[in-house]
């Protein structure tokens, strides 16, 4: 079952022509992070989303979004992750608000995970429960990009040096509070930035110059 | 409301001085930032986005040009651009990326917005900006009162009253707190003041009815000053108006704060610390001189709190010292007549480099011009126990290392001196140096101090031996300064605070360490540190950058051990992180970087380059 469903998931790499040749430093990304109820992909639900924008290593925190995602879902063990308790939950947006939100980015900006999969997996799915048609999103995934800048020089990783905090700290960005959507999304953000400028310090580099970090992404639409 | 990432406010709120926004307006500042990742490639073109905006920086490390004045070395929590937003300039800000990094940019609209709900942080930022961080000279000054600043001399709280209350309700007023002059207020600002002689000349003298408006007589528009300037500038005013009166003014509220009188500045000049030295040399007895001796730490805990009060009040103590050792000396030839030879009496460590806090304690010995006989022998014995036990009663600890004239390993004659000089050098053990580095800085107070300039003379060649360098150099290099590779402070545990860091040994006792080497390589022999590196400005050993740097941190340290101990009365060196503003920190981290730096060049010189 999980075969089946992962191979019609499975990104393709052929990069829309709008952003193949584009410089990274004028493409507009849009950092995401969730906050779920479990990490089952095949029934975790969105309890919270944080997003903001960032362009030419540059963010203007006034495009930070942070929502928090009614819903009826058990949190199970998830509270002694994200602090989320059930009245902040009720509290929540109906999804179907947050997501309609989401899609407007769809096409303007480069979506950025830390660990694309798992976050797209979801939004897939939820998308289509709620039977919004997502178009062609095309993803940066930073621990896939920080994972081939650091086995260049170290193989196999040491255990745990994919985390966003250990991550961060690579690239000598201070340390931040884990757990919350928004602040997940800046440090992920912030930690891009850093690993763009290690791998092309001159700035000439476009997103299909990125390909051989394995980092970006096709989703297409379904 | 726009949602602001936690860690964006968390540090805001840290940095001094939007550490005083209220969380709403916190709030709108974090809605206007962009924060930026500048790295070489990009630096220029985000600095000419960002123009005219002031700079915050989260992380990385910045060399930036933002004024007229030399390049600044930059970390997390330095601003920079504080000058274009306070004088709406547009002056180009330029930049080398040392390491890549996060930088807040502030638009010039929302720090004046700043500065408009919390007028604090105008007036931070106009003293950040005039604050020469790392080129204050050695002050000489021999008045330290002078520069207190007014506010701290105000004896009492302001006596106002306003312009529409009649005269008698001002005199009442004045009587009623016993003062000679009253504040006169319109609206809260200052419109005027009346002075006893006032009362006398326009009101009594002229048969004024007393039911009239106080604005009637008073003097409007009085010399005043505004609070953070110095009794100095106080005395210059009241001398060039001929006033004897003077209203204080706060600089950023303008509303006035106290009235200095006349009588102020001669009950703080009365407290002179050198009337108090120029009184102990005149003692005339042990007990007279132990009871002046104790107004020194009283004196120094009350008036001479502030960091560069250290400049001088280090010398002031070493002086005090001095002239209490040379006044027991006095006392006890006195009583037991004239030493049976020669003698000189020597002082060590932070006496000999002028360089002494409250919590120093005696380190002292005799240098003999020969060996002394048995009778001559007790005679010295006699006098040290004497005048070290006479310094403990004037509140100069005894040396729990019993470095002290009264230990008799340390009243050696010129040529035992030498002899044991020779040892250290041809067997330089950790041990050695250990036990030998405390006797390297050393000075004569008393006595005939030509006996010091002969062991000079002949130990000097003997401390240039490479080896013994190298072994110092080794001992200077084995503290290590208390930063973490991530150049976060490090703290070790079982101090008093958890956020301590003990300036002593990770600090200033490296710099010491560390000066003596390059001094004893080029034969100098003086032990104050400032004219020991003043000397080293001229040798090809240090760049005379480095020498500026050393000396800088050298004093930021001492001045900050000598706030601590002032301000919190303690003999201590455990500086806790919580007593120091964000601008300190960053000095403090910039100082163990410029001393971590300088060990490693050290044991390159002298030491082949290994610990």
């Amino acid at each position: 079952m999980w075969q089946k469903f992962n191979r019609w998931l499975r990104p393709q790499h052929s990069i829309p022509p709008q952003w193949r040749d584009k410089r990274l430093s004028e493409i507009p990304f849009l950092s995401i992070d969730l906050e779920l109820t479990s990490m089952n992909l095949a029934d975790a639900k969105i309890l919270s989303i944080g997003w903001v924008e960032g362009k030419g290593n540059q963010i203007q925190l006034q495009s930070c979004f942070y929502q928090l995602v009614s819903t009826r879902a058990p949190l199970h063990q998830s509270p002694v992750i994200h602090g989320l308790t059930a009245d902040d939950i009720a509290q929540g947006e109906p999804v179907r608000e947050v997501l309609e939100k989401l899609k407007r980015y769809a096409q303007s900006h480069i979506w950025v995970f830390h660990c694309t999969n798992l976050d797209m997996n979801i939004l897939q799915r939820v998308f289509r429960e709620l039977g919004l048609p997502l178009p062609t999103i095309v993803t940066l995934d930073t621990l896939t990009f920080g994972l081939y800048q650091l086995t260049r020089h170290l193989r196999p990783p040491p255990p745990n040096s994919v985390v966003l905090p250990v991550c961060r700290a690579r690239y000598g960005l201070p340390a931040v509070p884990a757990h919350n959507a928004l602040d997940d999304a800046m440090a992920t953000l912030e930690l891009l930035f850093a690993q763009i400028q290690k791998f092309s310090p001159d700035e000439a580099e476009t997103l299909a110059s990125l390909r051989i970090t394995k980092a970006v992404n096709v989703f297409h639409s379904e | 409301m726009i949602h602001i990432p936690q860690q964006t406010l968390e540090f805001l709120g840290s940095s001094a001085p939007f550490d005083l926004l209220t969380e709403d307006q916190l709030n709108h500042l974090a809605s206007t930032i962009t924060v930026c990742y500048i790295s070489k490639g990009d630096a220029e073109q985000i600095l000419e986005q960002q123009r005219g905006s002031l700079f915050l920086i989260n992380s990385g490390q910045f060399s930036v040009k933002d004024s007229p004045e030399k390049t600044r070395h930059l970390s997390e929590e330095d601003y920079f651009g504080c000058g274009n937003v306070l004088h709406k300039e547009d002056h180009l800000i330029t930049m080398t990326v040392d390491s890549p990094g996060l930088v807040y940019c502030i638009p010039a609209q929302t720090f004046e917005w700043c500065v408009s709900v919390q007028p604090g942080i105008g007036s931070f930022f106009r003293h950040y900006s005039a604050e020469k961080i790392h080129s204050e000279q050695l002050d000489d000054s021999t008045s330290i009162w002078m520069y207190k600043p007014v506010h701290e001399a105000l004896a009492q709280e302001m006596i106002s009253a306003d312009l529409n209350s009649s005269i008698l309700t001002g005199v009442r007023l004045m009587a009623k707190h016993c003062v000679s002059s009253l504040v006169i207020t319109d609206n809260q600002r200052l419109a005027g003041i009346i002075t006893d002689r006032d009362i006398r000349n326009r009101v009594v003298a002229e048969q004024v009815d007393v039911q009239q408006p106080l604005s009637s007589i008073m003097t409007t528009e009085p010399a005043k000053i505004t609070h953070q300037r110095t009794l100095f500038d106080a005395l210059c005013m009241m001398t060039e108006h001929n006033v004897n009166h003077l209203p204080i003014i706060d600089k950023d509220s303008e509303m006035p704060v106290g009235i200095l009188t006349a009588t102020d500045m001669i009950r703080h000049q009365r407290s002179n610390v050198l009337l108090l030295v120029k009184a102990l040399s005149k003692a005339t007895s042990m007990h007279e001189l132990s009871r002046l001796s104790w107004q020194l730490p009283q004196y120094f805990s009350k008036h001479a709190k502030r960091l560069g009060d250290f400049d001088i009040a280090g010398k002031v103590l070493s002086q005090a010292t001095d002239i209490m050792t040379r006044k027991l000396i006095t006392f006890f030839v006195k009583e037991h007549g004239a030493a049976p030879m020669d003698y000189c009496w020597l002082v060590y460590g932070s006496q000999a480099r002028e360089d002494q806090t409250m919590g120093s304690d005696q380190d002292n010995g005799l240098l003999l011009a020969t060996e002394p006989d048995e009778q001559a022998a007790q005679y010295f014995a006699d006098l040290a126990e004497y005048v070290c036990r006479g310094l403990d009663k004037c509140g100069i600890r005894l040396c729990t290392g019993n470095i002290m004239a009264s230990n008799p390993l340390l009243r050696l004659s010129v040529n035992q001196a030498i002899k044991e000089a020779e040892n250290w050098v041809q067997s330089p053990t950790p041990e050695a140096i250990l036990n030998c580095n405390i006797f390297l800085d050393v000075r004569g107070v008393a006595g005939n101090i030509h006996l010091l300039t002969q062991l000079h003379q002949a130990r000097a060649p003997l401390f240039k031996q490479t080896r013994f360098l190298a072994a110092l150099t080794r001992h200077a290099c084995k503290s290590m300064v208390p930063l973490s590779v991530f150049q976060k402070f490090s703290y070790k545990k079982g101090l008093p605070k958890k956020d301590c860091i003990d300036l002593k040994h990770s600090g200033v006792a490296i710099i010491n360490d560390l000066v003596r080497v390059y001094s004893l390589a080029n034969g100098l022999t003086m032990p104050a540190i400032p004219l020991r590196l003043e000397s080293l400005m001229n040798q090809p050993e240090l760049s005379s950058q480095n020498v500026k740097n050393l000396r800088d941190v050298w004093l930021l340290l001492n001045r900050l051990r000598w706030r601590h101990q002032t301000q919190n009365n303690a003999k201590d060196n455990y500086l806790s992180m919580s007593d120091l503003s964000s601008i300190e920190k960053y000095q403090l981290k910039e100082a163990f970087r410029v001393i971590r730096r300088t060990q490693q060049a050290a044991l390159f010189k002298f030491a082949g380059g290994s610990a």
